[in-house]
């Protein structure tokens, strides 16, 4: 029971007191249903990978973005984890392609450009038209961009970068953004269309 | 309850329980403290971008009877390293900053002169000028926390080293002569040891107006750093970091 509820903690967002009643869930819950739950898992570390071209997760390669004729081949937007294709998603307002980085450039936490998916990137650049970089707006976020823009610059400078504007949250009060937040959301603004 | 409102530095954040994060912050009255920033994970709207290593905010916080970690309630942004153009260096340089004063300062053990150290060095960290204030900030806590060793005589046999170059190695405290180094001594260059002692006397704002590439006292810096890297007895990665950048 310890174990379970120490490796159910490992994941993103479960406390021990979730864990916990997770773990009991998985004590009352039939032989069948606990089986089917630990099988599940062993299949999705048998038969994911990431794909060759944009490195998300998925059971076949290239992945479904990287195949799919319907989406615009030449417009790839860089994420830094697999999760936040599937935000961006939920908009329906993008329809090209992925590259998913697999973190952020961290000094502190020991991650320097060569351990970060770039270099199968780059080799992408002579297909693509414009590369949106959607790293996080936060100091080591900002700094991926700012290396990834120089390093396609340097590579391919036909190509268009561009950076997702951040700013108030949607559906929030400008009251509570701080001055940051407010001047980025000034720097990132755009002409209202009639 | 006690509630408490003061400068702060923001030195590191964790994910903490469901949709907490646990902040560890360096406050100019208390020191380094710990303290729990409530459904900061899903909602930004109380914190914003405040929670960012190295911004420097007036905090608003609860101490409560008994227990280790206070309840952070409101960070006003006094300074952000947000505010402007951010790379690779200068985030190492800002996370060097934040790496080293997490592990030099006990808990609750306020030094002003350290705090006013950390503002001014990160405020003077900009793209493409960072290696300057890394150097100055590393030189002068080593001297707050009196590790800065004498510059001007040989530990071993006492000589004069006045106006000369010194070697220095990890495993030895004080700089020594030629004849008294040790394997695997590296060298502090004649002009790196004036440059120290110009640091030690000088504001930053005032050595701030000079150029100071990459290259200019390359060798104080990582003394610096090697002096830090001595005392805590661990590698200091953002550093590290930095001089491959
Ligand atoms: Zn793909
Ligand atoms: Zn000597």
């Amino acid at each position: 029971m310890t174990r379970l509820i120490d490796e159910l903690r490992k994941l993103p967002g479960i406390g021990t007191k979730s864990a916990q009643r997770l773990a009991f869930h998985v004590l009352r819950s039939s032989a069948d249903d606990a089986e089917k739950l630990a099988s599940a898992i062993r299949e999705l570390k048998a038969h994911l990978r990431l794909c060759s071209i944009c490195n998300n997760i998925t059971d076949v390669d290239p992945c479904s973005y990287c195949t799919n004729p319907v989406r615009d081949q030449r417009l790839v937007c860089v994420v830094e984890e697999p999760t936040n294709i599937a935000t961006i998603e939920k908009t329906r307002s993008f329809a090209g392609v992925y590259h998913v980085l697999h973190g952020t450039l961290s000094p502190i936490g020991g991650v320097g450009p060569e351990q970060l998916r770039i270099a199968n990137l780059l080799t992408r650049l002579p297909e693509m038209d414009e590369v949106i970089l959607a790293t996080s707006p936060t100091t080591e976020g900002e700094a991926t961009a700012r290396y990834l823009a120089d390093e396609i610059r340097r590579t391919e400078p036909r190509v268009k970068i561009t950076r997702i504007a951040t700013g108030v949250p949607a559906g929030s009060d400008i009251e509570y953004a701080d001055e940051i937040t407010m001047s980025r959301a000034l720097e990132g603004r755009r002409e209202l269309l009639s | 309850m006690t509630q408490r409102q003061g400068e702060a530095i923001v030195l590191r954040t964790w994910p903490f329980e469901e949709a907490d994060l646990l902040v560890s912050l360096l406050t100019r009255e208390q020191g380094r403290i710990k303290g729990v920033a409530r459904h900061a994970m899903r909602s930004r709207r109380r914190f914003g971008g405040a929670l960012e290593p190295m911004t420097y905010v007036r905090a608003t916080y609860a101490e409560k009877p008994k227990q280790e970690l206070v309840r952070l309630d409101a960070f006003e942004i006094l300074w952000s390293p947000l505010a402007g153009p951010v790379d690779y260096s200068r985030t190492a340089a800002l996370e060097f900053v934040a790496e080293v004063l997490e592990e030099v300062l006990p808990e609750q053990a306020p030094e002003d002169a350290i705090f006013r150290l950390a503002v001014t060095a990160t405020e003077q960290m900009h793209v493409g000028h960072v290696w300057m204030p890394v150097t100055y900030f590393a030189l002068w806590i080593s001297r707050l926390m009196g590790w800065m060793p004498a510059l001007g005589h040989c530990v071993a046999c006492g000589l004069d080293l006045r106006g000369r170059s010194v070697f220095y190695s990890d495993v030895v405290d004080g700089v020594m002569c030629e004849d008294d180094r040790r394997n695997g001594s590296e060298l502090l260059s004649a002009a790196s040891v004036a440059e120290a002692l110009r640091f030690l006397r000088s504001p930053l704002a005032e050595l701030a107006e000079e150029e100071w590439p990459k290259k200019r006292a390359a060798d104080l810096r990582h003394f610096a750093v090697t002096l830090l890297e001595r005392h805590l007895e661990r590698r200091i990665r953002s550093a590290r970091a930095l001089e491959r950048a």
